[in-house]
């Protein structure tokens, strides 16, 4: 009985004792945490951006010894990340093992009128921002759309005759992407016809399947559809021309579209996360970015590195949330 | 080269030793996956992912990729084989795509047919394993084209006519049925709307945002169904455990068998093909048609042979078919495949239009080795079926606290709620009312999985259209696939109106 107290005594000291070193000493914390494994979840299905990125994480994260336990990849997918959204901010919101991999539609769904989530960035614990990427609008190689200006005028001719497919729901980043250049070019955004899939890679087989006539898209995961001579891109969202694969592909500027957009990537622990975990996490992250293993994964996927560390993300998602208000209000789709 | 060269030297890769026993251990662990439910294919090999980079951490990257796909792809179709385990002997599927197994499997369990029912679902297995192989290598860059085709208007009509199809699965009453079809489509439609976005149904209850799993409810209305009515209907049985008379199938059982299995097996591959329709569909499908076929429809549902031996050679079929758009154009057609293609992916190969030019080793000696690990998993299994036809012959009063504890198991290993766990009550009560009153529940399950595709497909289907309907009557594969539809629920209603009895409209 005795033995029994004291061994309690003991093992809350022992616990006391390590809070009192994870505030003075974030190293004291890892040892702690993590103890079992961990989940990285891509709120879609798999080969999307959110896939990718989550799988980039992982693999670096385990193969450079950084976290020693492994890191598994799940898909979650639905609504344009909305269904598991629900379940990250509230079954999982105190689960230090679950992160989440997310980019603009975090911002979006939370804004949004229609379809929207009733949670956003602040549900929780902005961990780093670690990639960006752009949005990019993909025809068939036969297509007879050869440029941006093609599509945009076939739309704004008749817009029941072209259909707009993509990997997430109606007001989401994919559709974002794709209506942006057709309401700078005049078009009304509700006329356009966008069909929404699970996913970028369903949205690239209706493609392929003459099923959409066009797709908007990331513009790193198309490249192997590029390589391979299946699709043409026909214009970028990004400020200035990519590298790479895509780098003949002119910029929604260059075609005469004052828009651009930037998909950042980064990734999120829940809400509640405990601080030695999230001091583990912000302390692993940055050492992850300088690893030359992490620089090999961006340069593979065709990824521009932008990192922000936990603190700078939260700021920046607090700007770029206004940014996505602004866009919305004037698509007419915000909440 | 050709085809025959490639697959050659994928047989050179896929017989080097460390590769033969990648398969090996690949299809044992998918065996036991299979069995223990709770744990399915998809969780089992992304579980595996991480072990197997440990394991080839010494190859080259491409040996290492193929060694790795290779366990992990054997993880996949030997859970397929070992997924009809528990359905035939426990009325407790252990994946959706085993669920309509349950159906004649748990009944010829019942009359002593365990070891028959185990022993020809892993032949059938087998056969199927190797016609989509063959396929597979035969017909892969056609079929992947044809694939493309689908449009939402054709997924619509095919999905329309799985639930036509639905008097192949109704008891007595076509009318209960439908009843319990109607049921179904209604679960389907609660949690958040995968085309809008918007939450229905949830009355702002998150846990009901992802929809009911379905492998909560299918366990539930059958499994803890079942074990509620032994229970209360303990009387009317006299306890006496069904003597297992023998364990391999009678030559009439594998002539009853031989067909089915062809069929199960094409039926599978090609609905496996399809981006989206997965082993569930075939394995309903292949039962619907078996019943449809066959000269004694009402045999189904007591016991048919036929009713295991299409199902489970439609679900490993279509385990083959699935890898034919994954591995020809990067898009993967279930939840497993998907974790399969992030698996290549991490070794930095891109599944997709390239991936025969780019990684032929890869390619082939993983289609290689899918031969050599179905060899394996029929030598695996046929010994297996006399331990687990033991099972069995366990007395009710520890087999049925087993089957309760499986189910809870394996449904709080699958979903880590309680809420599911109350769900899964609900629907084992529920599944006791609705057996005894003679309303069919695999009407409902199969509602259930097909609901939310066929409405967000027409959704797609008529935005594209801009809302016009005839886009369904206007695209032949759609339109056959609706006459087809017509002509299964409108043929038995003539014939009946004629006067001439029909078994499946039977009324009582």
């Amino acid at each position: 009985m005795w033995g029994k107290l004291s061994k309690a005594v003991l093992v809350s000291s022992l616990a006391l004792s390590l809070v009192a070193c994870s505030a003075a000493d974030s190293e004291g914390t890892s040892s702690k945490y993590p103890e079992n494994t961990i989940t990285i979840v891509a709120p879609s299905g798999a080969g999307g951006g959110w896939d990718l990125t989550a799988r980039a994480i992982a693999k670096t994260m385990n193969e450079t010894k950084l976290v020693e336990k492994p890191i598994t990849v799940e898909n979650k997918p639905g609504g344009g990340g909305a269904v598991y959204m629900a379940q990250f901010a509230t079954k999982e919101a105190k689960n230090d093992y679950a992160l989440m991999v997310k980019s603009p539609p975090i911002l979006i769904n939370a804004n949004k009128a229609e379809g929207n989530s009733a949670y956003g960035y602040k549900d929780t614990k902005p961990l780093a921002q670690l990639t960006r990427d752009y949005g990019a609008i993909v025809v068939q190689a036969d297509s007879e759309f050869q440029s941006l200006q093609d599509v945009l005028d076939a739309i704004k001719a008749d817009p029941t005759k072209v259909t707009l497919a993509g990997g997430s729901a109606p007001g989401s980043m994919d559709h974002l992407v794709g209506i942006l250049p057709a309401f700078k070019f005049g078009i009304d955004p509700k006329s356009v016809k966008y069909v929404s899939y699970d996913g970028g890679g369903e949205a690239v087989a209706a493609l392929l399947g003459n099923n959409a006539d066009v797709i908007a898209t990331d513009a790193s995961t198309i490249s192997e559809y590029v390589k391979s001579g299946d699709v043409r891109v026909l214009a970028v969202s990004s400020t200035e021309r990519l590298e790479g694969v895509l780098s003949e592909v002119p910029t929604f500027k260059e075609e005469g579209i004052d828009a651009e957009f930037t998909i950042w990537r980064g990734l999120f622990g829940p809400k509640d996360m405990s601080d030695a975990a999230y001091d583990y996490w912000t302390e692993k992250l940055d050492k992850l970015v300088e690893t030359d293993e992490w620089k090999a994964e961006l340069e593979r996927n065709g990824w521009q590195s932008e990192y922000r560390n936990a603190e700078d993300f939260t700021t920046y998602l607090e700007d770029q949330d206004k940014v996505i208000v602004e866009l919305l209000t004037a698509l007419d789709m915000q909440k | 080269m050709s085809t025959l060269d490639f697959l050659f030297d994928g047989f050179a890769v896929a017989f080097q030793w460390q590769n033969i026993l990648f398969a090996f251990v690949g299809v044992v662990i998918g065996t036991a996956v299979g069995v223990l439910p709770g744990i399915g294919p998809m969780s089992g090999v992304a579980l595996l992912i991480p072990v197997t980079a440990t394991l080839t951490s010494g190859l080259q990257p491409e040996a290492a990729a193929a060694s790795s796909i290779i366990l992990l792809a054997g993880v996949y179709y030997g859970a397929m084989y070992g997924g009809s385990t528990t359905s035939i002997l426990l009325n407790t599927p252990g994946e959706s795509s085993s669920v309509v197994t349950t159906l004649d499997g748990y009944q010829m369990a019942k009359q002593g047919r365990a070891g028959a029912a185990l022993s020809i679902a892993a032949i059938g297995s087998f056969a199927a394993g190797i016609i989509s192989l063959i396929g597979l290598v035969l017909l892969a860059k056609p079929l992947s084209n044809i694939a493309i085709k689908f449009g939402p208007a054709e997924y619509f009509s095919l999905m329309l006519l799985g639930l036509c199809a639905v008097s192949g699965l109704a008891g007595k009453s076509m009318t209960k049925a439908l009843i319990m079809t109607i049921f179904g489509l209604l679960l389907g439609t609660i949690g958040i709307d995968a085309v809008s976005g918007i939450a229905r149904f949830t009355y702002d209850m998150p846990i009901l945002y992802s929809g009911l799993e379905f492998l909560t409810i299918a366990v539930g209305l059958f499994a803890l169904g079942e074990v509620f009515k032994t229970i209360l209907e303990r009387d009317k049985e006299d306890g006496a455990i069904a003597k297992i008379d023998r364990v391999l199938p009678t030559k009439q059982d594998l002539k009853d068998s031989a067909v089915p299995i062809v069929r199960g097996s094409l039926l599978g591959f090609f609905i496996g093909v399809l981006p989206g329709a997965g082993a569930t569909l075939a394995s309903f499908f292949s039962y619907i048609a078996e019943k449809k076929f066959s000269k004694h429809p009402e045999m189904f549902g007591k016991g048919a042979i036929a009713g295991v031996a299409g199902p489970e050679s439609a679900n490993n079929a279509a385990s083959g078919g699935a890898m034919i758009p994954l591995l020809t154009l990067g898009i993967p057609g279930s939840g497993t495949t998907a974790i399969l293609m992030g698996a290549l992916i991490m070794y930095n190969i891109q599944p997709g239009p390239l991936l025969f030019e780019d990684h032929p080793d890869v390619a082939w000696g993983l289609i290689a080795s899918m031969f050599i690990g179905n060899l394996m998993l029929l030598v695996l299994n046929m010994p297996l079926v006399k331990v687990f036809a033991k099972i069995i012959q366990t007395p009710k009063k520890y087999l049925l606290p087993i089957i309760v504890t499986i189910s809870f198991f394996g449904v709080y290993a699958v979903q880590y709620t309680t809420f599911d766990l109350y769900l899964l009550l609900a629907c084992g009560v529920l599944g006791y009312l609705l057996s005894k009153n003679d309303y069919p529940v695999a009407p409902l399950v199969l509602a259930l999985v097909l609901g939310p595709m066929i409405e967000n497909n027409m959704r797609r289907a008529l935005t594209i259209s801009n809302s016009d309907f005839s886009i369904f009557l206007t695209r032949p594969l759609s339109l056959s696939f609706l006459i087809v539809a017509a002509i299964w629920l409108l043929v038995p209603l003539l014939l009946k109106l004629k006067g001439r009895s029909v078994i499946v409209n039977d009324e009582e």
